[in-house]
């Protein structure tokens, strides 16, 4: 086969800075274009974002919302520190007025709002009970406050959740409509609550999840605002004083609103929202982008110092022939360590992250390769005079004498550099083991936040802002009034109130003691359940006589079967919730697990601890996946495994070290560190491959002298490899002043990931390359320049991405440890089948009489580009002579191919659909899916399950089976199911077993006379027969020839209408 | 028997196709057999053809060449349909039947060299066509707007296949593949003939005023008919056009420019004392068109075009001989339905309209034409079901017609259809509305 090397990108950029004005204009429309897609980018920054919508706890958890009329509350706290707390009239005015105009407010829940002014007293009368509102009237005298507060601290139920212990403190508790709309709500009680009218000893506080959702949109709006421009700055300012010029520093600039606003443009237009996290997106591309620039640059003016005389579009030439290679195998290997986040997470904000995180990668690339050469093809921006005394001088700048000093430092004593990085090594090991897994939601803004000093308040004064629900199930009506499953209930909040952080429980059954006490004296010793289920009944019918049905709505369902227990903690750590969870988790297993009671848990304390429970997992998994996936890249780039090992070194040196310093800083692993590794290896191991493949080219140029190769490598590459570990290290820092705590903690461990990992390729890398001196440097092969293939990247690109197919469709390992039904497709699809074919069909079908009709065609096939164009031609009966089809097949499954038939009758080309991919061709009982896809299985349209394994001699046999994906993508294809079997030895599929949508056989196909013809594999006999019609169609085919050439223009409309 | 055709051109493509044969590598003989019965159903109930058609073809390859030649055998033991024993009128020198009456006629159908010639360089690749031959332009069905290359024969009106019915002209044509995506075809065609309308008396004579002057003449007068005016002159009077065509971003693209006579006459009327002269004479014209379709989701859409710069029709001036002219645009829109398996649904809208507004033709200024088909196979294309309706709106006439396929054998396929005829008889259409028939046919590959 013939291939295209080096030269091919040459004539490439050639074309580039021939057109230079063109290309940038273009570049330029194409980000405004996808610029017009950014104002569908929608925010969502809740809580829940982080589990897949078809997580069973968020669906539970919407369930009981729907059944209660829960969601996350927004809590107005008002504290008094006054001497009657908040039993004053100001006080008391002062609740009223905001529990009638928070109910009044748009997405307000107005019947679930809850605070003083809506709750109601029970008390024992003469004629049984009377239920009366606490603020009817609005007590103001000191008599009525004075009884209002005796009611309230008479009332266990109240005591510190609406009113604080010491009366200094209520609640005002807001339940919303749309959570959707959660910031606008948010926005909308704070003016409220900033109208309100307090004494000097009142303060109102606005707390609770619901605010923290609403609080975090804003508060995340207000820092990228702040960060974003802040990390261009200063990485602006980095390669102007690097170049001494100013174009740098545009045309970088360019480069990264290109890769950050057209990647949040293709998000919105994929209906991605921007979560929490991916605020951290926007500074580490420009971080990244500005990379290549900086290295582009550099050999730029390197060249024009050495060259003053040579025209500047012959140096952009020269320049992007040899920075092609590695800006493309650092962004590719960047790009994989963030598919590696996207792969291995289970939660959508990191999955999206890692993904569009890729995506940006791949767009500073693009542009690095095309807009950036041509804009300074256009701008011919000279080298600083600096820069070439300096080079005619012979000597180094402050830059590259720094870096020649630290590989003096580090190669001098090899050794004693491996030694120091071994132990460094050894430290962070033993620190990972000890690294913690925690996240609290309220960490997530900075100590300084006003929501910080409202949710301390409300875990101070009252029960507390995290809240677990407890929903409890019996299966009939009226099953609640049974005291034996209410005493089952009181035990659980008995035992709940033991836990940690368990500051108070509420269910129906305080409500009965309550009825019972009321209705039995009032004393304190009555404050216990009723022991007949008639009492119960009774009580609530007595109840229901003088307070509002809907009171209890919030703890039992309408037909007394469900009942929720609400649990209140004081803290929202995951760390410290996880064992209140677990234990509840464990008694319920335990006492709610009979056909008469069972009891699930829901609640903001339950969600979080199932999405954060598996970080710990997640992270590593992530980590393995980023490092094979790179490792797999640096594999291939330089030819060997060894070099794919040492380019990894450094990187896993900075992890180690990084899991060594959370350790002992006291950071935990968390939404925003547990991405760290995944971005650190990414961008850190760019740093190794500059590395790795100047020396290769120094101890080339240097005639084997290692020594001389590697103090070569400081000047030049060590000073562009510092510009550019600057760029990203300050990039990664400005997150640092992020006061968004958690992207605050990332930036600093991934600002030390990567300078660690610079260090290390500039110290440790050289140094074992000095002690060991691998092949991959010293061997002959490397004596000559390994040409990249201008394919690898594309064939890395297909590798990684099949890698992250079988990950992601793998279902869960067999028992016996068969392959993937994914692997064997793979295998299938990996087959040659020559990049041309012309063969003869012979066409027999058979009907159910056994009547036979017999078609001759001629097939031609080619891969042209990224298409497979197939043209099929009727030879005979003279009937159909001349009658042909033609079919241009795009890679892009979402592209519809395009098709044409040829009928001699009229003379025409007639451009057909292609969408009926299931419908039989042309009187055969193949489809036109089957007639295209040959020996092939479109992985995109089904899921694969192996069946059966059966060892042959010197092969394997497999049976597998295929199902659509989606019933849309069944009925297209006609096939419910379809079970293959195939042989190891040559990955032909030679039978076949169809069943249609109603899951009723359809067709057999049998594949005989399977042999290589020009090496490759090809199938002589097929025969296939529907079982529903007993038609059967049988082609023979023969001569086949992969070797003919075969002219592009064989496939086309012309050909068709003129002939073969 | 005599020869009418050009000799000249037969020894042109002659000569060399003896000189391939001497070193031809591979010959590919085949050929069909139609057999056709239509019996009218109303008016005289008589049999409007017992027609019997043997197409044999001979192709020869040499190379990247070839030589195609392909004759046709026609034997009507009722006719009524074809001219008696004289050679129809409508035909070049070059062209023409070898052989012709009521009875019989026999063709030489096609006569071509293929050639190629490989890009070098700049230059891009070419092929070539020398000879009789067949250019289809257009992507309308039924209903023709750029497909005006060939002259077609009316014998039975537009009821015969395309195919049989477009009359092959000698001509160049030639086409240079710039890539994949894109071509040029040049034509020049020296030959003259144009279109055979329906003898005088036979079933399908035209009487529709559309296309035939009416005369009031008195007692005594008489009609003659001066003929001398067709253009006869191979080079002077030769038709050349171009198309260019593209696949662009899914669409097949064309951009059609021909030169040529229009094949229909614009027929002159001039009075004189003892009656009238009608004088038929050919027109110059200078078209130009284009296409476009694409397929999107289960719909194709075709679209087709075409300016007329000189379009010549019957009309109401007595002034300016009968006949009146435009340019004229007619276009087609269609759209084809493949939503269902093995079912082709597919609509046309067909309108032309004349660009003068103050002229006193027999046709109106615009006339519309609704086509629809809906054609479904079935038993693994064993048997084929369609219905083809075209409609003219404006004339309020039209034509049906059904048709039943079946493939017996390999070789073999058997048919029977319909011919239904409805409307004024003033229309295109509904002239032939005692003429609706009924069909049975097979067809033998060999």
């Amino acid at each position: 086969m013939k291939t295209t090397q080096v030269p091919l990108m040459e004539r490439f950029f050639s074309v580039v800075v021939r057109y230079p004005k063109t290309l940038v204009l273009l570049s330029l429309v194409i980000f405004i274009a996808t610029l017009s897609l950014l104002p569908k980018l929608v925010k969502d920054t809740r809580s829940d974002a982080f589990l897949e919508a078809s997580n069973p706890a968020l669906l539970y958890r919407d369930k009981v919302k729907e059944q209660f009329g829960l969601s996350d509350p927004m809590v107005i706290v008002l504290v008094n520190e006054g001497e009657n707390g908040i039993y004053t009239p100001s006080s008391m005015a002062l609740i009223n007025w905001l529990t009638e105009k928070v109910s009044t407010l748009p997405n307000v829940d107005a019947d679930h709002v809850v605070s003083l002014a809506t709750e109601k007293n029970i008390l024992g009368t003469t004629e049984g009970m009377e239920v009366t509102p606490f603020f009817d009237p609005i007590p103001q005298s000191k008599e009525s406050l004075h009884a209002l507060r005796s009611a309230i601290e008479d009332f266990p139920l109240y005591q510190g959740t609406l009113v604080s212990t010491g009366g200094n403190a209520t609640v005002i508790a807001i339940q919303i409509q749309n959570e959707q709309q959660v910031e606008s709500t948010y926005q909308a009680i704070l003016a409220l609550v900033n109208q309100a009218e307090l004494s000097e000893q009142e303060k109102l506080y606005v707390a609770g999840e619901g605010a923290i959702a609403g609080y975090l949109g804003g508060y995340i709006d207000k820092d990228a605002k702040r960060l974003n421009p802040l990390a261009g700055l200063i990485i602006t300012f980095i390669i102007i004083i690097a170049f001494r010029r100013f174009s740098p520093g545009l045309l970088g600039n360019v480069i990264i609103a290109a890769s950050v606003l057209m990647t949040l443009g293709i998000m919105a237009a994929h209906g991605t929202p921007f979560f929490v996290i991916t605020n951290a997106m926007p500074v580490i591309l420009i971080g990244i982008s500005v990379a290549d620039a900086i290295h582009i640059f550099s050999h730029y003016f390197d060249l024009q110092a050495r060259k003053p005389e040579t025209n500047a579009s012959v140096l952009v030439q020269e320049t992007m022939a040899e920075m092609w290679r590695p800006v493309t195998l650092t962004s590719l290997t960047t790009a994989a360590g963030f598919l590696g986040l996207y792969f291995a997470s289970y939660m959508p904000p990191f999955k999206y992250f890692g993904l569009f995180t890729a995506l940006g990668v791949m767009i500073a690339w693009l542009y690095s390769m095309i807009f950036l050469p041509a804009a300074i093809a256009a701008m011919k921006p000279k080298v600083s005079r600096h820069f070439i005394r300096v080079q005619a001088a012979s000597s180094h700048d402050l830059f590259s004498r720094a870096m020649q000093a630290l590989g003096h430092l580090s190669l001098k004593k090899a050794p004693v550099t491996v030694g120091v990085f071994a132990l460094l090594a050894l430290l962070g090991g033993y620190s990972a083991s000890h690294l913690k897994v925690d996240e609290n939601r309220i960490g997530t803004f900075h100590p300084s936040e006003p929501i910080v000093a409202a949710d301390k308040a409300i875990n101070s004064y009252l029960n507390g802002s995290s809240n677990l629900d407890v929903v409890v199930e019996t299966p009939a009506p009226e099953d609640l009034f049974d005291p034996v499953n209410l005493r089952k209930i009181e035990a659980l909040q008995a035992y709940a109130e033991t836990l940690p952080h368990v500051t108070g429980t509420t269910s129906i059954v305080d409500y009965l003691k309550q009825m019972n006490r009321a209705l039995t004296g009032g004393a304190m010793a009555n404050y216990v359940l009723p022991d007949s289920r008639d009492l119960v009944a009774q009580y609530f019918l007595i109840y229901s006589a003088s307070g509002n049905p809907t009171d209890f709505q919030e703890e039992v369902d309408y037909d007394y079967r469900l009942a929720n227990i609400s649990i209140t903690l004081n803290e929202g750590r995951f760390s410290e919730t996880r064992p209140v969870v677990e234990a509840l988790q464990n008694y319920i297993d335990n006492e709610f697990n009979s056909a008469t009671i069972k009891a699930n848990m829901s609640g903001r304390v339950n969600l979080n601890y199932h999405w954060i429970k598996d970080l710990g997992n997640s992270h590593f998994l992530g980590l393995g996946l980023a490092l094979l996936l790179v490792w797999l890249v640096t594999s291939l780039l330089f030819r060997s495994t060894t070099a794919g090992f040492y380019a990894l070194i450094p990187v896993v040196s900075s992890i180690l070290l990084v899991y060594s310093a959370m350790v002992h800083l006291g950071i935990n692993l968390g939404i925003g560190t547990s991405m760290f590794a995944s971005v650190a290896i990414g961008l850190g191991v760019d740093f190794a491959i500059h590395t790795i493949d100047r020396l290769r080219t120094l101890y080339r140029e240097h005639n084997g002298d290692l020594e001389a190769a590697l103090s070569a490598l400081y000047p030049s590459t060590g000073r562009a490899l510092l510009f550019n570990f600057l760029a990203i290290a300050c990039g990664f820092g400005v997150l640092i002043s992020s006061k968004v705590v958690p992207l605050n903690n990332f930036g600093t461990i991934v600002a030390l990931a990567v300078t660690t990992s610079f260090l290390a390729s500039m110290t440790l890398l050289p140094a074992l390359i000095k002690v060991f001196r691998p092949a991959f440097i010293t061997g002959e092969h490397v004596n000559r320049k390994i040409p990249l293939r201008w394919s690898e990247p594309v064939i890395i690109a297909a590798f990684a991405s099949t890698i992250g197919l079988l990950y992601g469709y793998s279902t869960p390992a067999q028992a016996n440890e068969m392959p993937e039904g994914a692997w064997i497709v793979a295998q299938i699809n990996q087959q040659p089948d020559g990049e041309q074919v012309t063969q003869q069909i012979i066409m027999t079908m058979i009907d159910r009489s056994g009547k036979s009709r017999e078609q001759e065609t001629t097939g031609f096939r080619k891969y042209i580009g990224d298409e497979k164009r197939t043209l099929l031609v009727y030879n005979a009966p003279s009937t159909v002579k001349n009658t042909s089809f033609l079919t241009y097949d795009y890679r892009d499954g979402k592209v519809e191919d395009d098709q044409w038939l040829y009928l001699p009758a009229l003379r025409k080309v007639r451009r057909i659909s292609a969408s009926n991919r299931g419908d039989y061709f042309l009187g055969t009982d193949f489809t036109y899916e089957d007639i295209k896809k040959e020996r092939k299985i479109e992985v995109g349209d089904y899921q694969f399950t192996t069946l059966e394994e059966i060892p042959g001699d010197g092969y394997t046999e497999y049976l597998f089976e295929a199902i659509p994906r989606t019933r849309e993508i069944a009925e297209e294809l006609g096939y419910g199911r379809v079970q293959y079997r195939v042989r190891s030895d040559n990955w032909v599929i030679f039978a076949a077993e169809y069943w249609d949508t109603k899951d009723q056989h359809l067709k057999s196909l049998s594949v005989d006379d399977i042999r290589q013809v020009d090496g490759i594999w090809t199938r002589h006999t097929l025969k296939i027969k529907n079982h529903k019609t007993q038609h059967e169609t049988i082609f023979h085919v023969k001569a086949v020839d992969y070797r003919t050439e075969l002219k592009d223009s064989l496939f086309s409309t012309h050909t068709m209408s003129r002939g073969l | 028997m005599k020869l009418y055709a050009g000799k000249p051109l037969y020894f042109a493509v002659l000569c060399p196709a003896a000189l391939m044969l001497s070193l031809s590598c591979r010959a590919d003989f085949s050929g069909t057999l139609d057999q056709e019965w239509a019996y009218g159903t109303a008016g005289t109930h008589e049999s409007q053809k017992f027609e019997s058609i043997i197409e044999p073809e001979w192709r020869e390859f040499w190379g990247e060449s070839s030589i195609t030649a392909r004759a046709r055998l026609r034997a009507d033991t009722v006719g009524s349909l074809g001219a008696e024993k004289r050679r129809p009128i409508n035909y070049s020198k070059m062209n023409g039947p070898v052989y012709n009456d009521a009875h019989a006629e026999l063709t030489l159908r096609e006569l071509y060299i293929d050639g190629a010639m490989e890009s070098h360089g700049a230059i891009p690749e070419m092929t070539w066509r020398m000879g009789k031959q067949q250019v289809v332009w257009g992507q309308a069905d039924g209903l023709k707007v750029l497909d005006v290359v060939n002259p077609q024969s009316y014998r039975e009106f537009i009821l015969d296949q395309f195919d049989d019915s477009r009359i092959p002209l000698w001509m160049l044509n030639v086409s240079w593949i710039f890539d994949n995506s894109s071509s040029l075809q040049v034509l020049w065609v020296p030959d003259t003939s144009v279109h055979e309308l329906a003898e005088v008396g036979s079933t399908y004579q035209m009487t529709t005023p559309l296309l035939v002057p009416r005369l009031r003449l008195a007692p005594g007068q008489q009609v003659q008919v001066d003929t001398d005016h067709s253009p006869s002159n191979a080079f002077e009077d030769s038709d050349a056009g171009f198309r260019y065509s593209i696949f662009w971003r899914g669409w097949d693209l064309t951009l059609n420019y021909f030169y040529h006579y229009q094949d229909t006459p614009a027929i002159y009327q001039i009075a004189t004392p003892s009656g009238a002269i009608l004088r038929p004479e050919y027109k110059r014209d200078h078209l130009f068109g284009g296409t476009a379709s694409n397929a999107m989701g289960d719909f194709t859409l075709r679209t087709e075009f075409g300016y007329h710069s000189d379009s010549y029709f019957l009309a109401d001036s007595p002034a300016s001989g009968g006949i009146q002219n435009s340019p004229e645009i007619a276009s087609v829109i269609g759209l084809d339905w493949q939503g269902l398996s093995d079912t082709l649904i597919s609509v046309q809208w067909f309108q032309s309209y004349l660009l003068k507004s103050d002229l006193s033709t027999q046709r109106h200024q615009t006339e519309h034409t609704l086509t629809g088909l809906a054609r479904r196979n079935f038993q693994n294309d064993t048997w084929e079901a369609q219905v083809l309706v075209l409609h003219a709106i404006t004339q309020h006439d039209g034509l049906v017609r059904p048709k039943v396929t079946h493939a017996l054998l390999s070789q073999l396929d058997v048919w029977i259809a319909a011919d239904l005829f409805y409307g004024r008889t003033k229309g295109l259409y509904g002239q032939f509305d005692h003429n609706d028939r009924i069909l049975l046919g097979f067809e033998l590959g060999f």
